[in-house]
């Protein structure tokens, strides 16, 4: 049994217009102590999906399980123990922390309501939780307001906030696209350190290959167009070689560090969808569709097959022709470059 | 190089009250070129950026140096003067080109009102609605996309895409975009990249733009000034900053904390500490406590910007001693 799964999750924002899907039919198993990445752009529902595990939002169709179990037939002492056990690092540090209250009052509150440690070893906790996100000890920094911190600051203090519950899965969303660029490799070492020293699970949503593909090494990715998952495998897979349009255009189309890497000519196909980056998603067919640089009639009227459950172990996407897909963006470079 | 230098910047101070944002930089901007400022938040580069357009925000105010546009001083400038030249030369793209529209008026109308307003470049306005056409032509819109439409109808990309073309207008000679590709998707990205190599190459354009990305000046620059805490630490061609052996800890320190599609993971590294608050600053050289490098004389005194050659500047004791003489006379060489 997995620790967490989603199956066939579907759901509805209504808008002044129109009911907008964000989630369609979407299923992902996290097990225990693996990393899952959530990749897409901006409105692919990436967040949805997070927020619908934490149990934030009650997804219109389908089941969020916890070890089996519908969370939102959870109750008592057992919804309390999921809620604890599922915990989120937002994206925001700067508005994920309540501005009002102090540092050694972020952690306390959690660890008081849940009855973590017994009362009087609250404080000798909250100093641990601090030692463990590589935060200051000292009574001056425990009596800080978030508005004293720095920007990196914050977001250990919201990881350290998150330990406190003793998870087993962290939902963790861009934690570092807020930060500067000198802060965020230190802060995907602490989260995955953390990970390895107390057999966290984590659900990793981010934008940025680059920063998936340094965090989630060795775990899995799914990756996610207009809320429907597009493609599926594991994440080195999915990067050398993408089986689905999208995919392979994000790839091709990230600007790289290195300017011998950075001024080759992207490839057509990459010119092409970038310039339909305003087409909406179709309604009939493959959602891709309308955006895709490689599409042929039958995309425009059956839809690919979304994935179920059991396609999870291999690489999978919901492409019609995968084979018009050209060799892998990444690997050229690096042959280019030789 | 000062020959055909278009924009140059003298020991150039900008303070907030007491606290220095932009600290004695001195750069120049060649005609033509596409400049890229760099660094971290905090470290300067947008508030340098806005002092090349005389759009310093109150409280801040020029301290010291100055900034010359074709050598005359924008200090010296008359308001007057300085509209017109925002107007016709300089234009910018700021960085909220998302809220820098009327939201209650179509995208035509405002067009029309800038044409409205200077006649000098459009005696027909028929002739500047029609270079519109083209400008949006450039930044891959059309028209009817565009000419009702109210600018809550339109995506991020879209009203960057739109923000530049407006800038465009009145064909100005320099276009200054604060983080052009922040806050946009990957595909949107790379169209806004796309969109600003051609806008060089087709109208000759001087571009100077400011990003916090790596990867965007790798992309586009030309010549990059990096700076940190206020100070400028580098500037060079790409090549100089991301290839050459006498750089700066911290642009090499950057530059390896970028997590990338390509680059090999274990060698990434992140930099120790944060970034000083201006306020606060350490003694020396204001990298030194972060500085793998890092010597005595590092927390003692600010290191000078010793300029190579090529006119690679850096600022940097342990680097300009170690390699400073050698790497200038390889330049020589060359």
């Amino acid at each position: 049994m997995s620790l967490l799964n989603v199956e066939h999750v579907s759901h509805r924002y209504q808008t002044a217009r129109d009911d907008r899907p964000v989630l369609q039919d979407v299923s992902v198993d996290i097990e225990a102590g693996q990393t899952l990445a959530v990749v897409g752009e901006s409105g692919c529902g990436k967040t949805t999906l997070g927020r619908a595990i934490v149990g934030l939002m009650q997804p219109s169709a389908g089941t969020v399980n916890f070890e089996g179990a519908d969370i939102w037939k959870l109750r008592g002492s057992q919804y309390r123990e999921y809620r604890q056990s599922v915990q989120l690092v937002h994206q925001d540090p700067y508005g994920a922390l309540n501005p009002g209250i102090t540092v050694d009052e972020t952690l306390a509150g959690g660890l008081r309501y849940h009855r973590i440690v017994p009362r009087r070893e609250t404080h000798d906790e909250v100093r641990r939780l601090l030692g463990l996100a590589g935060l200051d000890t000292s009574q001056a920094f425990l009596e800080r307001y978030p508005h004293q911190l720095s920007g990196g600051q914050r977001q250990r203090l919201v990881i350290a906030r998150a330990m406190a519950l003793r998870p087993s899965l962290l939902v963790a969303d861009e934690p570092v696209s807020m930060l500067d660029v000198s802060m965020r490799i230190s802060i995907l070492d602490l989260l995955k350190s953390l990970g390895q020293s107390h057999g966290l699970a984590y659900l990793f949503i981010s934008h940025d290959f680059g920063v998936v593909r340094y965090f989630a090494a060795g775990g899995r990715i799914i990756v996610m167009f207009f809320g429907v998952v597009v493609e599926s495998g594991p994440v080195e897979e999915v990067i050398a070689r993408p089986q689905h349009p999208y995919t392979y255009l994000l790839l091709d189309a990230i600007p790289e560090p290195d300017p011998r890497r950075a001024r080759r000519r992207r490839s057509e196909a990459t010119r092409i969808a970038a310039e339909r980056v305003e087409a909406y998603p179709a309604d009939t067919g493959c959602v891709f569709a309308n955006r895709c640089p490689f599409v042929r009639d039958r995309c425009r009227t059956d839809r690919p097959p979304s994935l179920t459950g059991d396609a999870a172990d291999g690489h999978w996407s919901a492409c019609w022709y995968p084979e018009e897909i050209p060799a892998a963006a990444v690997r050229a470079v690096d042959e280019e470059v030789v | 190089m000062a020959e055909d230098s278009l924009i140059e910047v003298r020991d150039l101070t900008v303070g907030f009250g007491p606290v220095l944002a932009v600290e004695n930089v001195s750069l120049s901007i060649g005609q033509g070129n596409v400049y890229s400022l760099v660094g971290e938040s905090g470290c300067g580069k947008s508030t340098l950026a806005y002092s090349l357009l005389g759009l310093v925000p109150p409280p801040g105010r020029i301290v010291s140096g100055e900034v010359r546009f074709r050598g005359q001083d924008l200090a010296r400038m008359s308001y007057k003067e300085l509209r017109r030249m925002r107007a016709q030369h300089i234009a910018v793209v700021f960085q909220a080109a998302m809220s820098a529209f009327n939201p209650v008026i179509t995208i035509g109308a405002q067009v029309e009102h800038i044409l409205e307003a200077h006649p000098e470049v459009y005696p027909s306005r028929q002739e500047g609605r029609k270079h519109f056409e083209e400008l949006l032509q450039l930044v891959r819109l059309r028209p009817e996309q565009v000419w009702q439409t109210f600018e809550s109808r339109l995506s991020g990309g879209m009203k960057q895409r739109v923000a530049i073309a407006i800038a465009l207008l009145l064909k100005p000679e320099v276009l200054v975009l604060d983080e052009p590709t922040t806050a946009l998707d990957v595909l949107s990205q790379r169209l806004v990249i796309d969109i600003i190599r051609d806008l060089h190459e087709t109208l000759d354009t001087t571009v100077v733009f400011v990003t916090h990305d790596l990867a965007v000046v790798a992309e586009l620059a030309q010549r990059v000034a990096v700076m940190y805490a206020g100070r400028l630490v580098e500037s060079g061609t790409v090549e100089e900053i991301f290839f050459d052996e006498r750089r700066h800890p911290y642009v090499k320190a950057l530059i390896s904390a970028m997590p990338s599609v390509t680059a090999d993971p274990a060698s990434l590294r992140s930099i120790p500490g944060q970034v000083p608050d201006l306020s606060d600053l350490p003694p020396g050289c204001r990298f030194a406590p972060r500085c793998g490098l890092a010597q005595p004389i590092c927390s003692e005194t600010e290191p000078e910007l010793k300029v190579g050659a090529s006119g690679h500047a850096v600022s940097c004791h342990v680097v300009n001693s170690e390699l400073g003489g050698k790497a200038a006379s390889e330049l020589a060489e060359r």
